[in-house]
This record gives structure tokens, sequence and C-alpha cells, in this order.
């Protein structure tokens, strides 16, 4: 029951920099045990600059385990239709917190602390449809 | 154009249909199409237990399209070290596990922070952004 996640990065924006290409097999904190649960993979259209709970961590069937190894991916792969733009974004938190914004295209892989006040929050820059698609990996309470 | 790829592949058999998903994205600057991102900070860091210490601070790039990478390279699987931005705990990265998120170091305390726990965690970071607000020395 293994969940790997593989990221690669190259840039040429400094000549000598060799990328980065790395692996990680997702853990349970603390061990080398698989993680062992998972919201699945889910897709959200949002149409309003209303900032709303992309993962509501009280509300989640399996009460996931606090302060440990949790990850989420998001994505944000446009409008659904094949359309993405890249000029405009999703401001993605942790509980009001703003971490960054997801332009079309983008991609992010974040640990979580699944605490019931860290929400994982969404914040489109417009009315226009956008999609985010997202799992969470985590360990059940 | 500097031009910056960040791909991912994810897969798991957690569920008894299997997930595979593979993206790819070139960074850009914010609000644009044809820029790519063209500054980076990159380096690797031994964090010592005890305190919590500035990974990055906020002077990059403020509000922007910057992307950082963090990964701990410890080996010893209970070592782990907390992520934080303004004072809010996002998760934690234990050893070998990595991170990929949009920061856009919205204030000047949306620092991102970081505290070892186990041990000494040695940590490789990236920040790809634009803009840099220079501090007079």
């Amino acid at each position: 029951m293994a969940t790997t996640c593989t990221v690669s990065i190259t840039s040429d924006i400094a000549p000598g920099f060799g990328g980065i290409s790395e692996s990680m097999t997702l853990t349970q904190a603390g061990t080398v045990t698989d993680i062992d649960s998972t919201t699945g993979f889910q897709v959200r259209k949002l149409r309003s600059t209303s900032t709303v709970d992309l993962v509501t961590m009280a509300n989640e069937l399996v009460e996931p385990k606090d302060s440990v190894a949790a990850k989420i991916y998001i994505r944000n792969i446009g409008d659904g239709n094949g359309n993405i733009d890249k000029s405009v974004g999703v401001t993605i938190g942790v509980n009001a917190e703003p971490l960054g914004k997801l332009f079309g295209g983008d991609w992010m892989m974040a640990p979580l602390t699944c605490i019931d006040a860290d929400d994982v929050t969404v914040t489109p820059d417009n009315d226009n449809a956008v999609v985010l698609e997202y799992i969470m990996f985590y360990e059940e309470a | 154009m500097a031009t910056t790829t960040a791909a991912v592949t994810l897969s798991s058999d957690l569920m008894s249909a299997n997930i595979s998903v593979s993206a790819s994205s070139t960074l850009m600057k914010a609000g644009t199409t044809a820029d790519g991102l063209d500054q980076m900070d990159y380096g690797v860091i031994e964090i010592p237990t005890g305190d919590q210490y500035d990974l990055i601070c906020t002077t990059p790039t403020a509000s922007k399209a910057t992307k950082l990478y963090v990964k701990n390279h410890s080996t010893d699987e209970t070592y782990y070290v907390k992520i934080m931005i303004d004072a809010q705990d996002i998760g934690r990265l234990y050893a070998g596990d990595w991170m990929f998120i949009p920061a856009d170091f919205h204030d000047a305390n949306a620092d991102i922070e970081i505290t070892s726990i186990g041990g000494t965690n040695t940590i490789e970071y990236a920040l790809f952004h634009e803009g840099t607000t220079l501090i007079a020395s």
C-alpha cells in the first residue's frame, strides 16, 4: 500500500543549477510504515472570489490524526474545459493564513497538520470558473 | 525568458483503483503568460534543534508567484522539521519528505519558519521568484 511522489525541477535561471529530482514515499509519522488513509482524488469548481474551505478537517468522514505526516496535492487545472489561464490564480491558505497563489496549471504538494482549525482554504482571483483537483493523504486518528 | 519547469508524478495503491497523477508547470511571473520567474535562491543548511529559524525571510518577493521547494534530507525516520508561516503551523516534513508550494510573502511577518525536532535536520531549499528587495548594508 505505497504512495509515492516524485518532483522534477529544471531551470536555466542559474547556468550551474543541475536541477532537482527527488522521490518520497509517504509514510506515517516517525516510522517507515506507509501512510494509510486518503480523501481520494477530488475536483472542486469555484465561481466566486469568496474564500471557501477546500478541506474542512472536522468534516472528514474519517478523523485525521493531528500533527503527524499528512500531505496534500492541489492543482489548478483552469476552467475545467481545457482552458488554462496562467495569469489568474487561486490563493491557497491554511487556517486563514495565505500560503501563496496557484496560477493556472500550477501544482503544489504541502504538509498539513490536520488540526480541526487548520482547514485548507481557497480564494480565487475572480468570478470566472476555476477548477482545483486535490487529494489528501493522512493517518487515521 | 528564463524557463523553470516543475513536474510531479503521484501514485498510490490505497484505493482499489490505483491513483496516478502527473502534472507539469512552467513557473511564470505573477499575472503574466509570457515571462518566466527569473531569480532563485538555492541552498543546503543544517537546522539544529532548540530554536525556530527563518528559512526564508519576506524580503524576496511580496505577493508574487514565488514557489518554494524544501526537502528534509535526514535519514532517521523519527527526525522532522515543523514548517510555519507567520506563526501558523503548516505541517511537518519527516526524513525524506519534500514539499513544493506557492509562497507569496504577503506581509512582513510571512516568513517561512522552520523548527528541527529529534536532531539536526539537513534541509535543501530552492526559492524561485521575481524581484528582490535588497537591504542596504
